[in-house]
């Protein structure tokens, strides 16, 4: 992601990797903290905070397991800009509208700003995929599930009844057809366009 | 080029299945080609987000209840603050001049309590716990978790080592000792069915600590005046069992 020196709070991302209770507990300690008083300052209360802090640190892990992410800023800043955008989201969904927010001064320097874009523009296309995934046939699915658990194609043949060369063609077929539902979709532009 | 033949390079470079030929053609496409090269980069991010999907859903679920836990743990301590810092508020110090006519009240108010405490009453938990040493260090070795859950415990600050047992669970989930240890911590919070729960496992179980489990288990109803409940479980403690005779005392007084 970053050609950066590593931030020394890279710890906290190989943390949610390793599920790591420890340092897991220390992020809630020393980072949560500053995220429930902004929300609770923002037509919010602490159970919203707790599924908003939660729903950001997989977001994070969903990340690092797909595109390891290599944090060169502190990880407050980040994941603070990361709560913040997700309950303003929230807000507006729940409003339908445009909200006006208490806003108060947080230094966020560019380098935070620019992991909590990109780490955004994962999180929409994750969820796109998934999205697009979900409308591909039920054998596709069931194939290409296989195809990732079982490792062997040799093995996942046997299991279908087909041969390998059958399932082989079809595994790269069935992504094609998602990678085409994925371009067609409005939303992949959108995205695209942030990038 | 057909879209299966695309799709069929496509796969082979994410599988790293390439001849020297086929890349070459794949490289020329790509540099040539950026409608072909954009979906070339799409197919490998698709890839790869069908792979991680599908081999990390049993790690995803383990994190996401291990943070679930975490912030149930950290949003409850929180309320107790808040709970805890209301109350202080509200015990502003009065100073009180006191007429000479009230300590002839005091004196009998006095008399009354000792009578009131001198006649035999309904036993209580403080009475009867009897909390043993965590001593987890020298046969374990050096790790981190083990160090504080046994100093906080050990220190009685149940909450810390709650969180550090729960820990150490996490990395071995059937250690009958953590597991002990664990419960008594969730008694002392008074979090009474996660501790009933653990007891209940280690009394099923053929652990060394299989009718200590159950003496505390018998506590935690003790502790919450629940004595019929209590009842029932100390009369499931065999003789053999190390709280036997406590078992025996706290049934005569039930």
């Amino acid at each position: 992601m970053s050609n950066s020196k590593l931030h020394s709070d890279q710890k906290y991302i190989e943390a949610l990797l390793k599920n790591d209770t420890r340092l897991l507990v220390e992020i809630y300690e020393k980072f949560v903290p500053k995220v429930v008083g902004y929300i609770k300052k923002n037509n919010g209360d602490e159970s919203k905070a707790q599924d908003i802090v939660q729903e950001t640190l997989m977001t994070i892990y969903k990340q690092a397991k797909e595109n390891r992410l290599q944090l060169s800023c502190p990880f407050d800043a980040y994941f603070f800009l990361l709560c913040k955008r997700k309950w303003l989201n929230e807000l507006k969904k729940l409003s339908g509208k445009e909200v006006t927010i208490n806003e108060e001064v947080v230094s966020i320097d560019d380098e935070s700003v620019r992991f909590a874009d990109e780490t955004e523009i994962f999180n929409a296309k994750h969820e796109l995929f998934t999205e697009m995934f979900n409308l591909l046939g039920n054998a596709c699915k069931e194939l290409l599930k296989m195809t990732f658990t079982i490792k062997s194609m040799e093995e996942v043949a046997l299991k279908l009844g087909k041969s390998y060369g059958y399932v082989r063609k079809k595994k790269s077929l069935c992504i094609g057809q998602l990678t085409k539902l994925v371009q067609n979709a409005p939303k992949y532009n959108q995205i695209q366009d942030l990038l | 080029m057909t879209p299966e033949e695309k799709y069929d390079l496509f796969d082979r470079y994410c599988t790293q299945q390439l001849t020297i030929n086929d890349q070459k053609r794949l490289d020329r496409l790509v540099k040539e080609d950026t409608a072909f090269a954009k979906e070339f980069r799409l197919y490998q991010d698709l890839h790869l987000h069908i792979e991680v999907s599908s081999t990390s859903e049993k790690e995803q679920k383990a994190l996401e209840n291990n943070l679930k836990h975490i912030g149930d743990n950290f949003f409850s301590k929180r309320k107790e603050e808040v709970k805890q810092s209301h109350k202080d508020i509200t015990k502003q110090p009065k100073v009180i001049r006191i007429p000479r006519w009230t300590y002839a009240i005091a004196a009998s108010v006095a008399i009354i309590i000792g009578v009131y405490f001198l006649t035999p009453s309904d036993p209580v938990y403080k009475d009867f716990v009897d909390i043993p040493e965590l001593s987890l260090t020298e046969r374990s070795g050096g790790e981190v978790y083990i160090k504080k859950a046994e100093e906080a415990f050990n220190e009685r600050k149940y909450d810390v080592a709650a969180d550090n047992l729960f820990a150490l669970l996490q990395k071995d989930i059937n250690n009958s000792e953590y597991q002990f240890y664990y419960g008594i911590s969730l008694l002392e919070l008074n979090r009474y069915p996660e501790a009933k729960s653990v007891f209940q496992k280690l009394y099923q179980g053929d652990s060394l600590f299989k009718y200590k489990a159950l003496w505390f288990e018998a506590l935690a109803e003790l502790k919450q005046k629940k004595y019929s409940r209590c009842r029932i479980l100390l009369k499931k403690l065999p003789k053999t069992a190390e709280d036997y005779q406590n078992a025996q005392k706290l049934l005569d007084k039930l």
